[in-house]
């Protein structure tokens, strides 16, 4: 998009546009990113888009008043605090204030970065400009855990879920294995069906539409299209999206990307 | 954007309440085959410079799978799922280094793609995958990281610039470089009044790197 509007800029006489062609994916590696408090409200915490919100000052000031969902990690000690945030390939967008929006938001989101965060944004004007705005204030004790669960895809099932359903599965529930038969040949889930996914569509016939279905692979990759291919026809159906390894005995092991 | 987002969520609206009559139809005449919905061929964010044409659907990828060798494409709120086999062309892709015979590994998650395909018995079949080139920018005409960080450094005023985020105004919500205006692409010329009066001042364009 910055290309294209580089080239309408000049189309109008300006005689001097450049285009930073790396964008924000290089800009974050880097640096922090700046958002207003209104936007913190109404793109983040309003459409509950998963993110870690960091009040950086000491806690006896964070006490007094904060911003709802905010973590207290007083930026004095931010470089030991960083082995409490998820780890960073979880790639959680990192929103930090302090009270104006000033050097102890900044210190801390240099810490983050430098220990590979990203993206990393400082709220404009702190907690002073969210109070000004008169947006919601809490007060009392902060969390000091920091949580960070990202939002899951359509059709997802949760994967202790999944786990429970995969030991003992309930009659009005189907494990649909969509791997290839070599996959199911080595070992499945008790009580599962295999159908592979480049089957499903010749094969609806045999896929009960009274039950729930449950699809799964070996990455989440097959069980999406698969959820997708059932869920146009109208079957109720749900997909795991993590790492599966059944062995012979039919014991499986579970992991989360 | 703001326009996008409305259109966005009434095209939401009406697929919903499109579904809640063909339940209510379906209930009416069981007896006829429920029609399956028409699904979008071109995504929004391609409809901008591109029109429907048979055979082919724009959008963003989402994921392969080479153990069933399909190809899973986001059409807006839709999802297409083709088949494909080793006559598969692929265009524009850059196969990872340490897996050439996958190439379609190469694809980000999203990247704005045209399919050709044929279609049987309702199954779609993809013959072609071409992936959005990249705009070529000439080098004097680009900036680095580094002369950005410059910038910001001093500020609009002292360092006599205007940095723009040519991003839908929902990303730039989210989080844009300091001291950023934004002015979503599809909107430069209803907003062409917030440029600077003087043609010869610096103008810094960004958006998420050039695809």
């Amino acid at each position: 998009m910055s290309p294209d509007s580089a080239r309408r800029a000049e189309k109008l006489g300006y005689t001097n546009v450049k285009v930073y062609v790396d964008g924000t994916p290089e800009w974050v590696k880097r640096n922090h990113l700046v958002l207003s408090t209104q936007f913190l409200k109404e793109a983040w915490i309003d459409k509950d888009i998963p993110h870690v919100l960091v009040d950086v000052r000491p806690a006896a000031e964070s006490e007094k008043g904060f911003i709802k969902g905010a973590v207290t990690v007083p930026a004095a000690g931010i470089e030991k605090a960083i082995a409490r945030f998820p780890p960073k390939d979880k790639k959680a967008p990192i929103m930090i204030y302090d009270q104006k929006g000033g050097a102890d938001a900044v210190k801390a989101a240099k810490a983050l970065i430098a220990a590979g965060y990203a993206p990393v944004d400082i709220v404009s004007g702190g907690f002073d400009a969210w109070k000004a705005a008169g947006f919601p204030v809490q007060t009392g004790m902060l969390a000091e855990n920091i949580v960070y669960v990202p939002k899951p895809r359509p059709g997802e099932i949760a994967i202790e879920e999944f786990a429970k359903i995969a030991k003992a599965t309930p009659p009005d529930t189907l494990i649909l294995d969509v791997r290839n038969r070599d996959e199911g040949n080595a070992g499945m889930i008790k009580g599962a069906k295999l159908v592979p996914d480049e089957e499903i569509l010749d094969r609806f016939a045999e896929i009960p539409k009274d039950k729930k279905i449950v699809a799964h692979c070996s990455t989440g990759v097959r069980a999406e299209m698969a959820y997708h291919k059932l869920k146009e026809k109208g079957y109720t159906v749900q997909f795991l999206n993590a790492k599966v390894d059944i062995n012979d005995k039919g014991e499986f092991k579970l992991e989360k990307p | 954007m703001l326009r996008k987002c409305i259109s966005t969520f009434s095209f939401a609206a009406a697929l919903m309440i499109g579904s809640f009559a063909g339940q209510a139809a379906a209930q009416e005449k069981a007896a006829a085959p429920a029609q399956p919905p028409t699904k979008p061929s071109v995504a929004k964010v391609c409809g901008n410079c591109h029109q429907p044409q048979p055979g082919n659907l724009r959008g963003n990828f989402d994921s392969v799978a080479y153990k069933t060798k399909s190809i899973q494409v986001k059409i807006d709120e839709a999802t297409e799922i083709l088949r494909f086999d080793d006559n598969l062309k692929i265009m524009n892709v850059q196969a990872p280094a340490d897996n050439p015979d996958q190439p379609l590994y190469g694809l980000k998650k999203g990247k704005e793609v045209r399919i050709e395909f044929t279609e049987k018995d309702g199954k779609k079949f993809a013959t072609l995958i071409s992936a959005k080139t990249t705009i070529k920018v000439a080098p004097e005409k680009q900036v680095k990281t580094e002369d950005v960080e410059k910038l910001v450094a001093q500020g609009p005023k002292k360092g006599k610039y205007m940095l723009i985020d040519a991003r839908p105004l929902p990303r730039f919500q989210e989080g844009s470089i300091p001291t950023a205006i934004n002015i979503p692409f599809p909107a430069f010329e209803k907003m062409k009044d917030k440029l600077p009066a003087d043609k010869a001042s610096l103008i810094v364009y960004y958006c998420a790197g050039v695809t």
